[in-house]
């Protein structure tokens, strides 16, 4: 199959900024959780930067550019196996914009990452310097579950990203896609019949 | 008082058997001494957080019964049997604990120096509280992260 390729408005600024700002507020958040000083300051700061990206994507989710918009890329369990099976195929996906496999991990990240960032906010380490600001309306047995769920989701979240970044690799390696480029561009070779509003 | 708590966290390692209290009791006991720890460090945190007025007489007494929790024998406290994997739901002290006695000690003398730095300057003003209770929170997260579980 030969596609007839145009250079395609993919990502939106706002979109590629907030990706690549979590990028650097998630390692930055991991690394100081994990490896830190024992006096957290910043590691709050990281994670409350991934709290304003989390509801900002949210937000442009339902309210901005097409590619966006969660009603345009999330599908039912019939497209996401019909792709899934696509999968393995050196064939190009050309997707415009998410894919039904790669929606879910995009709406299971946003909802990973909220949670990290309320069991955050909700725990209390007992140390008197690094208590989340809302574990103060919890009890403590509330505050310490939070806590107990904290770090076991950063490992989640660490192995979520592992898989998306093999996933690109798949696509470089396997289908000859480069995802990258145009996460930071804006831009894709895309064949005209996959975008929708040109149809 | 430095020496007291090296014996203490060494006499630790060998307090098998030395007294027959029942482990729960052991347990029950720890906790209270670190609630006794939390409860002034609570005071700390929250005139260093903001949440409380600084007072510099109420600064410098909960940093002296810190000082006075750090002279207590606590070998007692650490009697081998009584970690979270033998009695769970009613500790979380981790079994690490005994199998690293030289780690915790180490904890522990970062905590005692903390403590004996905010006695320094606990009344001598918010801005030389702050930095110092800092420190002392500091040393409790190093040692939770290590030797404490998360939850029951």
């Amino acid at each position: 199959m030969t596609d007839r390729l145009e250079k395609t408005y993919l990502w939106d600024p706002v979109v590629r900024v907030l990706h690549w700002a979590l990028v650097i507020a998630f390692f930055t958040a991991f690394g100081l959780g994990k490896f830190g000083p024992d006096q957290m300051t910043l590691h709050f700061y990281a994670g409350y930067t991934v709290a304003v990206i989390v509801v900002l994507r949210v937000l442009w989710g339902f309210f901005g550019f097409y590619t966006a918009r969660f009603a345009n890329f999330v599908k039912g369990p019939g497209k996401v196996i019909a792709y899934a099976r696509t999968l393995p195929s050196t064939t190009p996906s050309r997707s415009y914009g998410h894919n039904p496999v790669g929606a879910i991990f995009v709406v299971g990240v946003l909802i990973v990452l909220a949670m990290q960032v309320l069991t955050g906010m909700l725990s209390d380490p007992e140390d008197y310097i690094n208590v989340g600001p809302l574990a103060q309306y919890v009890s403590i047995e509330t505050a310490r579950k939070a806590l107990s769920y904290h770090e076991p989701l950063s490992f989640l979240l660490l192995i979520m990203v592992i898989a998306h970044i093999g996933a690109i690799f798949w696509y470089k390696t396997r289908k000859g896609e480069n995802l990258v480029t145009p996460m930071i561009t804006g831009y894709a070779e895309l064949p005209p019949e996959k975008i929708p509003h040109r149809q | 008082m430095r020496k007291l708590l090296i014996s203490t966290v060494i006499a630790a390692t060998a307090a098998t058997g030395a007294i027959a209290q029942a482990p729960s009791d052991v347990a029950k006991a720890r906790r209270a001494f670190y609630t006794l720890v939390g409860y002034e460090m609570a005071t700390l945190g929250g005139m260093a957080q903001g949440k409380v007025d600084y007072d510099a007489e109420v600064a410098s007494q909960s940093a002296k019964d810190l000082l006075t929790l750090t002279g207590y024998h606590t070998a007692d406290l650490f009697v081998p049997g009584t970690s979270n994997e033998d009695l769970p739901g009613e500790t979380r002290a981790k079994a690490d604990i005994w199998s690293d006695m030289e780690g915790v000690q180490e904890k522990g003398m970062a905590f005692y120096q903390a403590v004996v730095e905010l006695n320094d300057v606990a009344g001598n003003g918010l801005d030389a509280l702050r930095p110092a209770v800092g420190k002392l929170g500091g040393t409790c997260k190093a040692c939770h992260d290590d030797y404490r579980a998360a939850d029951f």
